[in-house]
């Protein structure tokens, strides 16, 4: 059986460490639907899978902004139709701006909540609303949305409104079996981390490869005995 | 191939006044959503009958493809009675078998569903013990008129499955003798069919007043399973 994952911000960092994680083990996905804004990351990206692809999956590449909402419209049925139903997927894209609260400039905390949060929901529900049954759905959130800090005012408040949402729409779906599992990581070896900390040495603290690793236990088996809380993951 | 017959008709005001019974929502969620969930994915049941109250087609039609029910839907108008309801969803009803279900039992599953479908009998009700005892009476002079054995007696649920043509000819009989019943399985009983009944769960009650709302809800959300 042939199974499909659609992960969001795959061009590098966590969503592009997710997907080689899957991509690179014997299992049942077969697909990767990928999403990312147009870059030559993101191009690698696909180049740097397909290079080394031992269990012959496919890879689809979809260049969008996330902060569109009607790209979004526009995007979710195509996927329906060439790709059929989406077993799997990961709400990684972030964005973030930094500034005080005093500098904030109000496109930026749209642009954040815009890709953070709207667009992980219009996702979901232009999927649900095409008929698609998850098996699972993977927020990533951050500690950022626990424990706020000076500077990320944005940030904090977008990743706090996600694992809100994860926790509703965890309960919502579970008369369809879907899963949802929130994971937020610590800081993480990232462009996104390197905007938020630029004086950090990221080789550090914790990688993207090892986010990937906690969400593929996540969506294992055992994953369920873990996937009732929002899971911090932290060095 | 079975017809789903979703009874959603009847305007109630026992829960939220004004507003018609089978809009009632669990957890914010219509009750009328969890059963055609719970159906959706049974190849089985191929066509669903979902009857609405006067003015409400266009809220059903929204929230169908707002929650995206694949199974086929045809629409009908709810009658003055169950009798008429049924009667009229009965004409549209494009299989041999049908099954009767109610949008206030939104805790049904899946598996009930299939189970009733595998029950190898062609008239079957989910039915329950009963674990109080029940007395026959006189409600105008109060008098306790007898006893009834409870060993024999059953709870009658939904949902239930009936050739249409023995669900039919119990209507008929019904109209026939101008006697009302408030469910099928033992309408078709004493109309004459064989009817038969496979034990229920007491998780798929009846959700009519707040407070049972609130325990679908409590139960729904399975918050119960704390050590």
């Amino acid at each position: 059986m042939r199974k499909t994952i659609l992960i969001s911000g795959a061009s590098k960092g966590i969503g592009l460490a997710t997907a080689e994680r899957f991509f690179r083990e014997d299992n049942d996905v077969t697909d990767y639907v990928l999403l990312a804004r147009k870059s030559d990351d993101f191009a690698e990206a696909e180049k740097e899978l397909l290079a080394d692809n031992p269990f012959g999956k496919k890879v689809f590449c979809y260049e969008i902004d996330l902060n569109d909402r009607d790209a979004i419209g526009q995007l979710m049925p195509k996927i329906i139709e060439k790709h059929g139903n989406i077993e799997f997927l990961v709400n990684n894209a972030g964005y973030t701006a930094p500034d005080p609260i005093h500098e904030i400039d109000f496109g930026d905390f749209e642009r954040t909540i815009g890709v953070n949060l709207y667009a992980p929901f219009l996702i979901v529900q232009h999927l649900l609303h095409l008929g698609n049954t998850f098996e699972y759905i993977v927020n990533v959130a951050s500690t950022a949305g626990i424990t706020g800090r000076s500077g990320w005012l944005t940030y904090s408040s977008s990743k706090a409104a996600l694992i809100a949402m994860s926790q509703v729409l965890k309960e919502e779906l579970a008369i369809y079996g879907t899963r949802v599992i929130t994971i937020s990581p610590g800081r993480c070896a990232t462009a996104l981390r390197r905007k938020l900390a630029p004086d950090e040495d990221p080789t550090t603290i914790m990688q993207p490869e090892d986010v990937a690793d906690a969400i593929r236990m996540l969506t294992s088996p055992v994953g369920r005995y873990v996937d009732s809380e929002n899971l911090v993951v932290r060095l | 191939m079975y017809t789903l017959a979703l009874l959603n008709g009847g305007v109630g005001t026992r829960v939220a006044a004004g507003q018609p019974k089978q809009l009632i929502r669990v957890n914010h969620i219509p009750a009328m959503i969890y059963p055609l969930i719970a159906v959706d994915d049974i190849p089985e049941i191929d066509q669903i009958i979902l009857n609405f109250p006067a003015g409400w087609e266009d809220t059903m039609r929204k929230l169908v493809a707002d929650y995206a029910i694949k199974t086929p839907i045809t629409y009908v108008e709810g009658g003055d009675t169950r009798h008429a309801s049924v009667r009229s969803m009965l004409e549209h009803c494009d299989n041999e078998h049908v099954i009767l279900h109610e949008t206030a039992r939104p805790l049904v599953t899946k598996a009930e569903f299939e189970a009733l479908i595998a029950a190898d009998k062609d008239n079957v009700s989910f039915m329950l013990e009963i674990p109080f005892t029940v007395a026959p009476v006189d409600p105008d002079t109060q008098q306790v008129t007898g006893s009834l054995e409870r060993a024999r007696l059953r709870n009658v649920q939904l949902p239930q499955k009936f050739r249409k043509t023995t669900l039919e000819a119990g209507h008929a009989y019904a109209q026939k003798e101008d006697v009302v019943f408030t469910e099928d399985a033992t309408l078709c009983a004493v109309a004459g069919a064989d009817v038969y009944y496979i034990p229920g769960n007491d998780r798929n009650f009846k959700v009519t007043t707040k407070t049972d709302v609130r325990l679908a809800g409590y139960l729904l959300a399975g918050d119960d399973d704390d050590a």
